[in-house]
């Protein structure tokens, strides 16, 4: 009874974080066809049979897990349900619920596969209301921030966006419905100027997240460079320096290492990387493209330089990997004074710091320098943290569609059109507060439940 | 005259805009139809200003039209001015507006109405509707006793204990000079129906001759008029001016030394009115720092003795009227034939309505145009039409026609008026449109004339020519997506439009998605006999751009359109107690119980219900249906 029936729904339906199982749920017509390609097995998906494999994407394998396809209507939403189990490793699910999107699936809104279940008839209402019971309760504590914020700090400074929103459509409507001689028209630079200030307070806002990310998950700092400039010397130096708090993670079939160090009270997820070269061997350039992958998602790169290799050339990085890369210039214990000068100028005078990994010097002075840049990604004057992936997604496409409406404005495009964008932003923004007057209403349903389940 | 019969089919109370597309509807589908008028001789008159069309109303005429009602093939043919409004802006919101004839206009109405079959005029009042277990039986006139019936639609537009105030004088009236009529809300009044009172006005109409045109700047009409109908041809209408003029600060403190004698300030007037057609007091109270404000002079007639003082509505006394106007450049020596006045009515709010302008609690009773609290010509005409249609269609046990809002603009008009039942009088807005791409002026005999037809309101020759437009579209832009034209056959057309040359081929849709490139550009590379049926159908290659270069947009509003229809079309049972569901909240509660909507999608646009109200209905619904079930 939603409209999004015919999509496919995946979530993660265990508590986030580190632990030893997580269980991602994918439910929809396409569930089976999106197992099918994220999955290789030597054995098929047949219907309530668990099965071992490797979970893949376009970068390689993930993890390994277990598979169970439950088909419609003999599951839990009575449609057709895959459940993937992989270790409790909240990157690692990232990555699965990814590849799934990839596939075709949207992130499952609050409640909706017990929604779903509940619409087709695989529970009553008081069941539905048990679910939502023990599931509520069960990670109250853990949402109750979030939910005091939505009804405080971020419920006003979203309902601010919408007032400033609904002021624009209004100006632009007013346009359309009235003649140029019954009122006083507000020019298009205006409208410009009026949904700029709402995409850069709704970018500040997601900021936010990713710095609630960090906070959560750790700030993830891959350590990237050529061959045997020492990286994993590094991250030795790193491991025996400072506190480790999560092992090496088990079984993982990827071809790197992380690990988690905390320092002050942050933790930050160093991972020991392929190195980067130009290749044209096909194991090594999947390597390389498993780096790069990192590199996207990493907070802060670190970038290890061998001063004592007069052959280190200046690494081809892109300007938003640069902006985010730390340089490292190591192995000074070998170092002639006429190298170091090279590599400085080599790096151009970017921000670097001199160390040896081997004998440990200078190895903290970076932990504590990781500790600034942490805090530097901390949002200034921004008291509010999103930290739920709904909201996130919500204001996301709110200014998806918001910076679609400036290209329209740019373009000159009529002002009915530039409507349709900025009424669909406002839908996006009702999402969050909850009170979407187009009714995609059951989507809105079971909104105390979390999502999964 | 002709003999009055003691029973109709249909009864249509009310001869304005509603009644005459009502009966004019009712009798062309084989109903026995009777319209009762105070006076023959004031069928279809224009009370207010002398013009049909407007923005987002021209869409409505357009789809009156499509739909086989009258308006807009009369005012194509006795219109004195066209202009399409909005030319600067995107298509989709175009809208074109003729200044009337209004006496031409009338007479022609009438003269449709009188050698219509099926259809007999009478002239009298209706002082009583009789209803018997709650539904209607008869009407009571004043000097034809009862006539039986078996559906009465009721269209008295203002005339429903209409009030007319001019400065602190009040008298009763429908409009001035003309009597109104009383005992029509008392009989609904004591079935249940509940009434309240809203209120308009209009300007003062003056002397031509008294104007001093040099000091005013005329308008005229496009010349290349647009006619409403799709039927119309050969058009080649009058374009007789407008006259621009502005107020001054002069003619705002003389408004503001009458003020004290206003109607409307004084608390004399308890209706509501409408806040986008404000009067002239109204104006510059409200908006005190504007120093002028535009007035519009228009003819009423061809040839016209008298014009209508657009943008100068108003209820103040006469002598405040005549200072006021004479301080405006053009005016200096204006002759007031009449003046303007304000007037408050009955009107009926619209929630007690069903989608098919039935009263949910009355059978067989209908109202539609003014008295369910809208105003202007068109909406009421629309309203009328689709009264009209339902009313047939209820007497032959047919299925009701109903119009969502992704149909029409008409659509969305009944839509608002029974779910929102606004306080204000109602008109007309682009902007209430949600899908207002798709509800074109141009596209309205595409979107509707099949259900003309279905009607019998539209001649099939007319509806093939539609369906043959409808189908050239398609081909050809199915044509343009399956052909590749490589670049040195299109780069040429590309350089002379100021477009980038292609290195390889271009696919003509996409070429066609290009700003500075329209489809008179590709014709060369069509075949011939496809171009030349597309250049033979007129505004084709409008609509074949429209829906190539705007196809993103299209298809994004369709498939909200299909997200939405499950909830429009989830039926909800007019006997269901709101009130006894203790999940949602009270004010939806109460809301739900007084509107009774039809569907879950009407529910969900009632203000004061929330998404989890909604919820939790459909939640109530799923159970019921499957304790049926077991």
């Amino acid at each position: 009874m939603t409209n999004s029936d015919s999509l496919t729904i995946v979530a993660i339906a265990t508590p986030r974080g580190y632990g030893g199982i997580a269980l991602i749920r994918l439910s929809g017509p396409k569930a089976l066809s999106i197992a099918k390609r994220l999955f290789v097995s030597n054995q098929n998906l047949s219907p309530r049979r668990a099965v071992f494999g490797n979970l893949i994407d376009d970068s390689g394998t993930i993890d390994t897990g277990v598979v169970t396809y439950f088909k419609a209507p003999s599951s839990y939403t009575g449609e057709d349900v895959v459940e993937i189990s992989i270790h409790g490793n909240p990157y690692l699910c990232d990555l699965v619920i990814s590849a799934c999107k990839k596939l075709g699936a949207v992130s499952a809104g609050p409640g909706e596969f017990t929604q779903r279940a509940f619409l087709n008839g695989k529970m009553d209402l008081s069941q539905a209301e048990g679910v939502a019971d023990i599931t509520y309760s069960s990670s109250r504590a853990a949402q109750s921030a979030s939910m005091d914020l939505l009804r405080g700090a971020l419920g006003t400074e979203i309902k601010k966006i919408k007032a400033a929103l609904i002021n624009t459509i209004t100006v632009l409507e007013l346009e359309l419905d009235f003649q140029e001689d019954e009122i006083d028209f507000i020019s298009a630079r205006d409208t410009l100027g009026a949904v700029s200030v709402i995409i850069s307070t709704i970018d500040r806002l997601l900021k936010t997240y990713d710095w609630g990310k960090i906070i959560r998950e750790g700030m993830r700092c891959p350590i990237i460079g050529a061959p045997n400039s020492g990286k994993s010397s590094l991250f030795n130096a790193f491991l025996q320096e400072e506190r480790v708090i999560v092992s090496s993670l088990p079984g993982t079939t990827r071809d790197y290492i992380e690990e988690t160090i905390r320092v002050d009270n942050y933790q930050i997820r160093l991972v020991d990387t392929a190195g980067l070269r130009n290749t044209n061997n096909e194991i090594e350039s999947r390597g390389m493209q498993k780096t790069k992958s990192l590199m996207r998602d990493g907070n802060i790169l670190l970038y290890v330089i061998d001063l004592s290799d007069p052959r280190e050339t200046m690494p081809k990085l892109t300007p938003s990997e640069l902006k985010k890369t730390c340089f490292i210039l190591n192995k000074a214990d070998i170092a002639k004074p006429a190298h170091l000068q090279n590599a400085i100028k080599l790096i151009g005078n970017r921000r670097y710091f001199i160390c040896s990994a081997l004998n440990h010097t200078g190895v903290r002075e970076i932990a504590t320098a990781l500790i600034t840049e942490i805090e530097k990604l901390s949002p200034e004057n921004c008291p509010i943290i999103i930290t739920r992936e709904r909201h996130k997604d919500a204001l996301f496409y709110t200014n998806l569609n918001l910076k679609r409406s400036v290209n329209s404005i740019r373009r000159g495009a009529a002002p009915e059109i530039i409507s349709i964008d900025l009424r669909e932003a406002l839908g996006y923004l009702d999402v969050i507060l909850g009170k979407t007057e187009n009714d995609d209403i059951l989507n809105n349903i079971f909104n105390n439940f979390c999502i999964g389940k | 005259m002709f003999h009055v019969k003691r029973s109709y089919d249909n009864i249509v109370i009310g001869g304005g805009h509603a009644g005459l597309e009502a009966s004019l509807a009712s009798s062309r589908m084989g109903a026995n139809t009777l319209l009762v008028t105070m006076d023959i001789s004031a069928i279809s008159r224009m009370s207010c200003n002398p013009a049909i069309g407007g923005l987002a109303k021209g869409h409505l005429v357009a789809e009156i039209d499509a739909l086989g009602g009258e308006m807009a093939r009369v005012i194509d043919k006795t219109g004195i001015q066209f202009r399409m409004l909005n030319r600067s802006r995107g298509r989709a919101v175009w809208s074109p507006r003729a200044q009337a004839d209004k006496i031409k206009y009338s007479f022609e109405m009438r003269s449709r109405v009188e050698n219509q079959d099926n259809l007999d005029i009478l002239e009298d009042t209706v002082i009583k509707i009789i209803t018997e277990k709650d539904r209607v039986v008869a009407i009571l006139t004043q000097n034809h006793g009862e006539i039986s019936c078996l559906s009465a639609i009721v269209t008295a537009g203002t005339f429903l204990n209409g009030l007319i105030h001019i400065g602190l004088e009040h008298k009763k009236g429908g409009r001035l000079d003309e009597e109104s009529a009383v005992g029509i809300t008392q009989s609904l009044n004591s079935v249940g129906i509940i009434s309240g009172r809203l209120k308009t006005g209009t300007p003062p109409r003056i002397h031509f001759d008294s104007i001093n045109i040099e000091h005013t700047t005329p308008q005229y009409g496009d010349a290349q008029p647009v006619p409403f109908s799709f039927q119309t041809k050969n058009f080649a209408p009058k374009n007789i001016p407008c006259y621009i003029t502005h107020t001054n600060q002069v003619t705002h403190d003389i408004l503001f030394s009458g003020l004290d004698r206003s109607p409307l300030y004084s608390g004399k007037i308890r209706g509501v009115g409408p806040r986008y057609c404000p009067s002239i007091e109204d104006k510059i109270v409200r908006f005190r720092n504007r120093s002028s404000h535009q007035i519009f002079l228009e003819p009423e007639w061809e040839g016209a003795c008298q014009y209508y003082v657009n943008g100068f509505s108003t209820s103040l006394p006469i002598d405040i009227q005549r200072k006021g106007l004479r301080s405006i450049p053009g005016l200096e020596e204006a002759e007031i034939i009449k003046p303007g006045y304000a007037i408050e009515y009955d009107f009926f709010s619209s929630y007690q309505l069903k989608r098919t302008l039935e009263t949910k609690t009355i059978s067989g009773l209908y109202l539609a145009g003014q008295v369910n609290g809208t105003s202007g010509y068109e909406e009421a005409a629309a309203l009328g039409l689709m009264a009209g249609i339902n009313a047939v269609l209820k007497i032959h046990s047919e299925q009701p026609f109903i119009l969502s809002r992704s149909d029409a603009y008409i659509g969305v008009l009944i839509d608002d008026l029974i779910t929102k039942s606004p306080a204000e009088p109602y008109r007309m807005f682009t902007s209430s449109a949600e899908y207002r791409l798709l509800l074109r002026f141009d596209n309205a005999d595409q979107r509707l004339s099949h259900y003309g037809q279905r009607y019998g309101l539209v001649p099939s020759e007319q509806f093939l020519k539609t369906r043959q437009k409808t189908d050239t579209i398609r081909t050809t832009i199915d044509f343009l997506r399956a052909t590749t034209i490589g670049p040195a056959e299109i780069n040429p057309t590309l350089h002379r439009c100021g477009e980038n040359a292609v290195g390889s081929g271009l696919n003509l849709f996409k070429a066609l998605c290009r700003p500075n490139i329209h489809l008179e550009d590709l014709l060369q590379f069509l075949p011939s006999s496809l171009s030349n049926v597309i250049v033979s159908i007129d505004g084709l290659v409008n609509l074949v751009e429209i829906d190539v270069k705007y196809h993103g947009y299209i298809k994004r509003q369709s498939i909200q359109i299909k997200s939405q229809a499950r909830h429009e079309n989830t039926l909800l049972s007019p006997d269901f107690d709101y009130l006894k569901i203790n999940s949602i909240t009270k004010e939806a509660r109460e809301k739900l119980n007084q509107i009774k909507p039809e569907t879950i999608g009407q529910a969900s646009r009632i203000s004061g219900v929330s998404p989890s109200d909604i919820t939790a209905l459909l939640i109530l619904l799923k159970k019921q249906v499957v304790s049926r079930e077991t």
